[in-house]
């Protein structure tokens, strides 16, 4: 019966309860979408440290990790191969060559590491081969020699991504519905090459307006665009006397993950090209990288790993990219901060609303004490109001919340002018919001707990009343 | 059989400059199925004797006795488990809750005193019957009228099986009609059911209608007259 008549005064003054209930609604939308766009993050900057860059495991040798000299490679690679065929829960592994070397060409040169890799065999471990970018050429084939794989940032800096508005380019802007008229005030780039998007960038302003940059920027940009595949990049390195050596490799494929970090330094040719130009008998190891089928057994294989040769360094992607570790690890912490203050926030809302009902019904309240119901069950009565009152909005904003998100998740948001900086940081542009089931329980529970805390004051102040002086009350 | 015993009451309200003696040295005996009136002129200490009566207030000295429990001996929270269990009370102002209907203002004391919920529709079907009103079982407060609320307000207060039922002023606000029905109605359900009234009231038709009428005077009890049933 209590149940009954809470439910049913939260519905005596519609207006004032929509009120809360749709600030309510609203403050848990913005929650939902914040810790969603927050996860999805969190859930992109995880899969990408994993498959693109660290993997679940990784074996160095001790040296290694501090002082990255051409000599300091695995010790006990057969031993730890035996160990690695026979752990359970490992989807593969790879053998990899990692050494630091000078690319150039004639335009420019850049410190990069290079990663010695077989390249069907790490397609098993990375996602590398999913990242070749539009029109970035192929991912390594173990068939060719003499390939290397560069990321979109590398070949900036190498001055081997250029932009030229060439005739095709022109055409297909045509083709793609851009008026005449702009084409038209591209003419006099027409030809002209360009090997910074920032000189291009500067000539498109010169000649459109923000108006048309805005609509067309974008497309004139990406048609462009050209990578100069095919072109040679030479890298000098120290082989393990010290003396430097060189190799010649031609750019086959252009890849761009979303961590600009990794971009910038990493390149990929045959281990054993790799091998040939260090006059080693077969590929150095300095690396191998672990995937595993599951992400929670991780410390379990470092462990197994680790009792093979006491020289090895084997780290977990949590040590490997404490970034992501640490992101994740505290999204608990997130959550509780989002949605922690927008409860504060709402909790003020709904102490107002509770107060302003006890004081219209304080003449109900002191019938009800004088015909016996006792102080526990008015406190119920009240709390149970309020629980009721935040639950209606809660669950109608967790609904829209999952809704929107679910959307959102599928197109994605793009903080288009805060890509670079995202990308620095390891962080996609493009972010695909995501809720967990555990999420919405934590909101359950928070928001039942705000109820409970806002309906203190409203409940003291009805225990409070003495039941004469409120049957009283006009 | 007694039911109720006041002792030598006193209350006294002590206010910043003078103190108020709004019930004075009262002492005072009611039986079973008593149909009582309280009168007196406004400020005679009329409701502060009935919330007294009602364990609402509690008196400065003296006793006030039900069933053989001296109120004065119960802790606060014993004293609203006692109200729900032994008094009914009918307010001037009706007092139903207005989000329940007819029929659960009248389940909702059984409620809290725990019936099941088959005995608490039977009796409640039988109290509305008697109050008159098994038309209008579903019907909220906003939809009747003061005559009917304050029936629904009898039919609460005896829901309970109550020791005595104390009405403050129950006909003040009813028209002529309104107030004859309901007169009726407690009238037989005190006969019926033998559980007693006591009224404050200064309504003459109360009064005349009474078996017994108390006159109160600046607190103090002037006249107790028995009528015969």
């Amino acid at each position: 019966m209590i149940r009954s008549i809470a439910w049913k005064n939260i519905w005596r003054n519609k207006k004032r309860s929509l009120v809360v209930i749709t600030a309510v609604t609203l403050g848990i939308i913005a929650g939902v979408l914040l810790v969603g766009i927050m996860q999805g993050w969190v859930e992109q900057r995880m899969h990408d440290a994993v498959y693109n860059e660290v993997s679940h495991v990784q074996i160095h040798n001790k040296g290694y990790i501090d002082n990255e000299e051409i000599d300091l490679t695995v010790q006990d690679i057969d031993l730890i191969e035996k160990e690695l065929n026979s752990i359970p829960g490992i989807t593969a592994w790879v053998k990899r060559t990692k050494v630091i070397a000078m690319a150039s060409t004639p335009w420019a040169n850049s410190g990069v590491v290079i990663y010695g890799i077989n390249p069907d065999a790490e397609k098993r471990v990375t996602e590398i081969h999913k990242r070749i970018v539009t029109a970035g050429g192929s991912y390594p084939d173990s068939q060719k020699s003499g390939e290397i794989l560069i990321s979109d940032k590398t070949a900036e800096i190498l001055k081997l991504k250029q932009y030229n508005v060439t005739d095709k380019v022109i055409e297909t802007l045509r083709e793609e519905g851009v008026p005449s008229a702009i084409i038209s005030k591209l003419d006099s780039l027409r030809n002209v090459r360009f090997r910074s998007p920032v000189d291009f960038t500067e000539e498109l302003h010169k000649r459109l307006n923000s108006k048309e940059l805005d609509k067309y920027g974008m497309l004139i940009m990406d048609k462009a665009l050209d990578y100069r595949i095919r072109n040679k990049i030479q890298v000098t390195l120290a082989d393990s006397s010290g003396t430097p050596v060189q190799g010649t490799f031609r750019v086959c494929g252009i890849f761009k993950t979303n961590n600009t970090g990794f971009d910038q330094v990493s390149v990929f040719v045959n281990s054993e090209e790799l091998s040939g130009i260090l006059s080693t008998n077969k590929p150095l190891i300095h690396e191998i990288a672990i995937l595993l089928d599951n992400i929670e057994d991780a410390d379990a294989v470092k462990e197994k790993l680790a009792a093979v040769n006491g020289n090895n360094a084997v780290q977990t992607w949590k040590e490997l990219a404490p970034d992501a570790a640490l992101m994740n690890d505290y999204m608990v912490l997130y959550y509780f901060i989002f949605i922690g203050i927008i409860m504060l926030a709402l909790a003020f809302g709904i102490i107002n609303t509770m107060l302003m009902a006890i004081l219209e019904r304080t003449r109900e309240l002191g019938m009800l004490m004088a015909i016996g119901m006792n102080r526990k069950r008015v406190f119920s009565m009240i709390m149970l109001e309020t629980i009721f009152l935040t639950s209606v909005g809660a669950v109608v904003g967790m609904a829209a919340g999952w809704a929107i998100t679910s959307i959102l998740g599928k197109t994605g948001i793009h903080f288009s002018g805060w890509g670079e900086g995202f990308e620095a940081m390891g962080y996609s542009a493009r972010v695909f919001p995501v809720i967990t089931p555990d999420f919405f329980v934590f909101v359950t529970v928070m928001v039942i707990a705000t109820a409970i805390i806002a309906s203190l004051w409203p409940a003291r102040k009805a225990l409070k009343l003495n039941p004469v002086e409120a049957l009283r009350t006009d | 059989m007694k039911i109720l015993e006041l002792k030598n009451v006193h209350k006294i309200y002590n206010s910043t400059e003078v103190k108020v003696h709004a019930v004075n040295n009262v002492t005072l005996d009611f039986m079973e199925a008593e149909f009582a009136a309280i009168v007196g002129p406004s400020g005679s200490g009329k409701t502060t004797l009935l919330n007294l009566i009602g364990g609402l207030d509690m008196p400065t000295s003296g006793e006030i006795i039900i069933n053989g429990t001296d109120l004065s001996k119960l802790k606060p929270s014993q004293l609203i488990d006692f109200r729900l269990h032994n008094i009914g009370f009918v307010f001037q102002s009706y007092n139903l809750i207005p989000v329940l209907t007819a029929k659960e203002n009248v389940e909702f004391i059984m409620a809290m005193q725990k019936w099941s919920r088959q005995a608490r529709e039977e009796r409640t079907f039988e109290l509305l019957k008697a109050v008159g009103l098994e038309e209008r079982i579903n019907s909220r407060p906003s939809k009747l009228s003061g005559g009917q609320q304050q029936r629904v307000a009898v039919a609460r207060a005896l829901a309970s099986k109550p020791k005595f039922i104390l009405a403050d002023e129950p006909t003040a606000n009813l028209d002529s009609k309104a107030a004859a029905i309901l007169l009726e109605i407690m009238e037989k359900l005190n006969h019926e059911e033998k559980i007693t009234f006591i009224f404050s009231t200064h309504d003459p038709r109360v009064v005349k209608m009474a078996h017994r009428v108390i006159t109160l005077e600046d607190g103090r009890v002037v006249s107790d007259d028995v009528r015969e049933a």
